[in-house]
């Protein structure tokens, strides 16, 4: 930077020496080709980083399209997203290498056809639906990562139904300016029978390869074993840290723009002004939709004291009816009334994030977002459903997105085996041994009485706030 | 990270400074060559904006579908319909195809039940994997959705193929279509326990249109043609093996 700074001041000294005082010492004509060659600069700079917004957006597009082509069979379209030499790591079978070998991998799992067309036969189910990705651009531009949650209907008619639980962390390359996936680590968690579901699951004996495996070897084996729930296995994470130098929860720090002055160039200046803002507003989604994501991916293993550090220092946090409990060591306590840290064996505690809609304050400051999460968990060998609703609050502090408020609205909670129709709990008072700062701000019941969650927006066509509509 | 993005940043600054300012000084400085740096830096700039606003325009057409399935959980029928245009159309199952926003509300409030919530009466419709296309015009998208459906009645799994359209910079739905995957109680799951396609006789009020498509749920196949080409390819979808759906195919 600085040998740089010192080069362009020496061209700008030698131009003024060579071309003499009459051209280019006239200050007016220097600021007017600074501030152009300003502007330049700023043009370059929003084009960088719009790439870096992109990238995240055609990431969490790539995984998303994976999973539409696995629902329906369509396993060579799911084996193109894949560089030529892409790898995918089917939990503990091994690695599969290159796309003719992963489209037969997924062709096996999913119960398609390895002579025909796309497409599944009569019975099969093979719903896979990719959610809550976390993704993570590298400064090149070129690299990146995400770990993704699949969440598995799946099914053979009249024989089996099942339920699959799996995180994935993906390596991506762009090639001649086309993202694609590099490297996938599937890492099953559990593949349970509806009858009974998660909870019933015992550990599992061997060495916990799929018959798939046995019929169709991989070419390398998984590098490191793990063991499937009911056992806690927390799959590596891409990201080491979660403070303020993790790029994909930042954006650019707040800001207002100056009054520019009246003239061409200063048009300009607002224009990219209003530019500027307008992608950092976008960034802000991306690095909320992160911040929501990896917090979830803390709260499934139990990592009470990191997913704490997520908020702000007077930051709030609040779940059904348990009271406000304030600051990052009293929310630590809240959220340990989930378990121990790191969970005991046959503990499962999957808080799925999705439906978000994110709201970005104009000046990049604050941010609202509702998010949906549904709920599994599994609790001395019983288990149970959850569903809820999120409306959340953040702070844009110095250019890293953190909590300042996280609210659960509990919809129901439900016994696994009769189901939440039949079988509703009441959501848990304020805890007494660990009490909360303060009592509930909104005093309701879960179902079956069923209630409006306030919504932080207006009706996004009318512009008028949502309430109750009038009967 | 950021830290790099900003030296970068800051280096094709003083680059740029330095040559703008040496063809300043070559030129002469005169009015023109400033004036045609302003036309190229205007282009430029909207030409990332327009960029830029597809990304705002994806979240914004992401924050609608999001939006209609918050209003379905409570039965928010009129705040619902207010999401749609005049003329959009709205397609469920196999139920048939309803015309105007008019429409799109009778067919929740008759065909769904009252204005609720309804203590008891859980129909959370989950909107999962959504997956945004803003057209070049910046005035059309569509989206491709999954609802996973958790309600008193058990389960269910559709997709959406929904169309949107920006009106006096506001986008709205101008088109829902959401075919059925699979619908099943809650008991036994999907294991036997499915529940066929919904049909327009079987439904009031019948629609205005008859089904743009004609299948079958789960156990049966469908696939209901995506909207977006392969991300890496680039290739429409081919489409399915004309033996998919039999018993068997693959064997």
């Amino acid at each position: 930077m600085h040998s740089m700074t010192v080069i362009s001041r020496a061209v700008q000294l030698a131009s003024g020496l060579v071309l003499g005082l009459a051209l280019c010492s006239s200050s007016f004509a220097r600021d007017d080709a600074g501030r152009i060659a300003a502007l330049r600069a700023r043009v370059r700079g929003l084009e960088v980083e719009t790439s870096y917004v992109e990238a995240i957006t055609k990431i969490q597009r790539l995984g998303r399209a994976f999973g539409y082509y696995t629902d329906k069979g369509y396993f060579g379209e799911a084996a193109d997203l894949f560089t030529d030499d892409g790898t995918f790591q089917w939990g503990m079978d091994g690695i599969y290498k290159g796309k003719a070998r992963i489209k037969e991998l997924l062709t096996r799992h999913g119960g398609g056809s390895t002579k025909e067309g796309p497409g599944l036969p009569f019975g099969r189910l093979n719903l896979r639906m990719q959610l809550q990705p976390m993704v993570t651009v590298a400064a090149d531009g070129i690299h990146a990562h995400a770990r993704w949650r699949e969440w598995g209907l799946l099914g053979v008619y009249k024989k089996s139904a099942t339920w699959g639980d799996s995180i994935m962390e993906d390596d991506y390359l762009k090639e001649n300016g086309v993202w694609k996936i590099a490297a996938r680590r599937y890492y099953v968690n559990f593949i349970a029978p509806y009858q009974g579901g998660w909870a019933a699951l015992k550990p599992a004996n061997g060495d916990q390869k799929s018959p798939i495996a046995k019929d169709f070897p991989p070419d390398s084996p998984t590098p490191t074993p793990y063991a499937r729930f009911p056992a806690v296995y927390i799959p590596p994470y891409h990201w080491t840290a979660n403070g303020n130098n993790l790029r994909s929860i930042q954006s650019r720090p707040p800001f207002v723009a100056p009054k520019r002055p009246d003239d061409a160039i200063g048009k300009l200046e607002t224009l990219a002004d209003a530019k500027e803002l307008q992608l950092a507003r976008q960034e802000s989604v991306r690095a909320i939709e992160n911040l929501q994501a990896m917090y979830g991916y803390y709260i499934d293993k139990g990592q009470w004291k990191k997913a704490a550090s997520l908020f702000s220092h007077k930051g709030t946090y609040e779940f059904g009816q348990s009271g406000v409990y304030i600051g990052n060591a009293h929310i630590e306590r809240a959220l340990s009334l989930m378990g121990p840290a790191g969970l005991e064996e046959g503990q499962l505690n999957n808080y799925v994030m999705a439906q978000q809609v994110i709201h970005i304050s104009d000046d990049n400051r604050t941010a609202k977002a509702r998010w949906r999460s549904d709920v599994e968990l599994s609790r001395a060998g019983k288990g149970r459903w959850g569903g809820g609703v999120y409306e959340n609050e953040y702070v844009n502090d110095h250019g890293t997105w953190k909590f300042t408020k996280l609210h659960y609205y509990v919809t129901f909670w439900g016994d696994y085996d009769e189901g939440w129709a039949k079988k509703p709990f009441p959501m848990d008072p304020p805890s007494t041994a660990n009490p909360p700062d303060q009592p509930p701000t909104r005093v309701y019941q879960s179902f079956p009485k069923l209630n409006i969650v306030p919504f932080h927006y207006n009706n996004p066509v009318t512009g008028k706030p949502i309430g109750a509509d009038a009967p | 990270m950021s830290i790099a993005i900003t030296t970068s940043a800051r280096f094709l600054r003083d680059c740029l400074l330095a040559a703008v300012l040496g063809a300043l000084c070559a030129s002469g400085a005169h009015a023109a060559p400033a004036e045609a740096n302003l036309q190229s830096i205007e282009k430029s700039l909207n030409a990332v904006g327009d960029r830029i606003q597809r990304l705002q325009d994806m979240n914004e057409v992401t924050i609608l579908q999001h939006t209609y399935g918050y209003f379905v959980d409570k039965a928010q029928w009129r705040s619902l319909a207010d999401l749609w245009t005049q003329n959009g159309t709205l397609e469920i199952g196999g139920r048939g195809v309803f015309l105007g926003k008019d429409r799109v509300f009778e067919y929740m409030l008759v065909g769904l039940g009252p204005i609720g919530p309804h203590d008891g009466l859980l129909i959370d419709h989950q909107q999962f994997q959504c997956l945004p296309s803003v057209a070049e015009d910046g005035l059309h998208a569509s989206i491709r959705c999954i609802a996973f459906v958790m309600s008193s009645g058990g389960w269910g799994h559709n997709y959406y193929e929904d169309r949107f359209v920006k009106e006096n910079g506001v986008w709205k739905f101008q088109k829902l279509h959401g075919p059925f995957n699979m619908y099943s109680g809650y008991k036994i799951g999907w294991l036997d326990n499915t529940v066929l396609n919904t049909y327009p006789e079987k439904f009031p009020p019948p629609p205005d249109l008859a089904p743009t498509v004609i299948y079958l749920t789960y156990p049966n196949y469908y696939i209901e043609p995506y909207d977006y080409p392969n991300p890496v390819t680039g290739k429409p979808m081919p489409p399915p093996s004309p033996r998919a759906g039999g018993v068997d195919f693959g064997r």
